[in-house]
């Protein structure tokens, strides 16, 4: 791996943190002040265009973090190379995997 | 000449004192392998909220049950903890927080934090 991207990595890192920390928050003060929603408010909420585009936002930020996290904490722990090369190849699947499921569901519940 | 000596080694546990920035940063290990861990039941129940009526009451019904309960109190700590002490992680990064007192009183608190919204959480859910 190159040092500029060490760099890339770094920045990816930081930079979806803050995204997903934004978000992060903002879910939980709505839920905060409208706590128990019934289906109909839920479904609404979900459907809206800022919760489902930035929802879309978030679950990119999720893979890009979660992927350098979980690669990073592989690559320091795990020295075998093929088990290090499985949990790295699991790891790509359950991310991609759940994150089109997850933009699946909302662009379901917004359409 | 200089000759070899074998490092020391302390295997004993309790004989180990991790300072607290440490604790912090494993911490912060911990709680992301978790979050990655949760993602597929996270999405699978936000899925199952949003299918129809029957799945959303399937679904409340799941986060009222006392295993998810307890479950989510793990999920909910790693949460919290991954965001405050990558809060503070973010902050050393532009410089702020980095001399040795601060950084160990900032770790103390995000440690602090974490447990309590934890346990905030578990409160809430019962």
């Amino acid at each position: 791996m190159s040092r500029a991207d060490g760099l890339r990595t770094w920045l990816l890192q930081r930079v979806s943190a803050i995204y997903l920390a934004l978000f992060l928050v903002y879910v939980l003060v709505h839920f905060w002040l409208n706590p128990n929603p019934d289906y109909e408010a839920w479904r609404v909420w979900v459907a809206s265009p800022v919760v489902s585009i930035a929802g879309a936002g978030f679950v990119l930020a999720l893979l890009i973090h979660g992927w350098v996290g979980l690669r990073d904490v592989t690559l320091d722990y795990i020295h075998h190379l093929g088990l290090r090369l499985m949990v790295l190849t699991l790891t790509a699947v359950l991310l991609i995997g759940c994150g089109f499921w997850a933009v699946r569901i909302l662009i379901v519940t917004s359409t | 000449m200089t000759t070899r000596r074998s490092a020391p080694v302390y295997l004993n546990l309790f004989r180990i004192s991790f300072p607290v920035g440490a604790v912090a940063s494993i911490a912060h290990r911990i709680s992301g392998v978790l979050l990655f861990l949760s993602f597929p039941l996270l999405v699978y129940l936000l899925d199952l909220s949003l299918q129809d009526l029957r799945g959303f009451n399937q679904a409340t019904a799941l986060l009222q049950s006392d295993w998810f309960r307890l479950g989510s109190t793990l999920v909910a700590w790693s949460l919290f903890h991954h965001l405050f002490s990558g809060i503070r992680f973010l902050l050393i990064d532009i410089g702020a927080g980095v001399g040795l007192r601060q950084a160990r009183t900032t770790a103390w608190l995000v440690n602090i934090a974490g447990a309590a919204a934890a346990l905030l959480y578990l409160g809430w859910m019962l």
